[in-house]
């Protein structure tokens, strides 16, 4: 399995510095949001990073399958990400638990 | 209402119905020792999680700040062509284990952290800055392949929490009443039928 990273160049090219091959530079929303539908369909990615300003530029409705999936499993970085994950402690645990 | 509705009153269908509830109680009684059990082990994997989150971001800022670095000195250039001369890519492994039931993937990694001399671009041709660079980024690779164990391992063990929450609470709340109801309704049903029988008798021989 690989890791796959998606984002800006200059947000990808240390990356690629660490080896990572699949990196995928997108330049408008338009093409992240189909970068990330067809990693999610990758069954050779195991783990997808995103720039968490990235993933708040998706769809809702992708958003919430990032947020649900784990095989791949998202890691959004830089930012305040955990939002999904804190709303899903809540819902299955009834309280807010993170923090 | 729906059991009530659709029995007879008789007093096997009395005795298969009290085998039912001590069934959906002895099951009822697990899933909550597996409930508390999941919840506990959530609560450990969620320290983890929040540290591993913690490391992660200071792994990237540390990265950033490096290739910044890197770029500002080097040149965009040749920090790109270094970049793009790399052959070894690291590989991850998925591994599956089981937590209560849950499978959690185990993510194994290999060929993360490289010698300078091993990354592929010429060790000349580049400076020291665009190794740390390099370096700081195959740190953070490795900070976030544990994120994505312990993350994805807190997602299911999440789902399966709330799964295994609402079957406890249908069968405290619905299942067990329900079929307490139709015992209740059996029972007095047949006494019914008695008082019947012996006025019946009585009336017979009078």
């Amino acid at each position: 399995m690989e890791i796959a990273i998606i984002g800006k160049s200059d947000f990808i090219v240390g990356f690629r510095l660490a080896g990572i091959r699949k990196t995928f530079d997108v330049k408008d929303d338009r093409e992240l949001e189909d970068r990330v539908r067809q990693c999610m369909d990758d069954r050779d990615i195991g783990i997808i990073v995103l720039h968490a300003d990235d993933l708040k530029k998706l769809p809702a409705g992708i958003q919430r399958a990032v947020d649900e999936s784990v095989e791949p499993t998202f890691i959004a970085i830089g930012g305040k990400e955990e939002s999904g994950l804190r709303e899903k402690i809540r819902r299955a645990i009834g309280v807010d638990l993170w923090k | 209402m729906a059991i009530k509705d659709n029995i007879k009153p008789t007093r096997s269908e009395l005795l298969e119905l009290k085998k039912k509830i001590v069934l959906s109680q002895s099951g009822h009684k697990l899933l909550k020792m597996k409930r508390d059990g999941l919840i506990m082990e959530f609560f450990e994997i969620m320290d983890k999680a929040k540290n591993a989150r913690a490391e992660l971001m200071k792994s990237y800022g540390n990265a950033t700040q490096k290739i910044a670095i890197a770029r500002a000195v080097e040149g965009n250039v040749a920090v790109m062509s270094a970049a793009f001369a790399l052959k070894e890519q690291p590989e991850i492994n998925l591994e599956s284990k089981n937590v209560m039931g849950v499978v959690v993937p185990k993510i194994e990694s290999s060929g993360i952290m490289k010698h300078a001399h091993e990354r592929g671009y010429g060790v000349i041709g580049t400076s020291s800055r665009i190794d740390e660079a390099a370096e700081a980024y195959e740190r953070l690779v490795e900070q976030i392949i544990i994120s994505a164990e312990i993350e994805s391992a807190m997602k299911k063990l999440l789902d399966d929490i709330e799964k295994t929450k609402r079957r406890v609470n249908a069968l405290e709340f619905k299942v067990i009443p329900e079929l307490k109801d139709a015992e209740q309704f059996i029972k007095l049903r047949l006494e019914e039928m008695e008082r019947e029988e012996t006025f019946r008798l009585k009336k017979i021989k009078a």
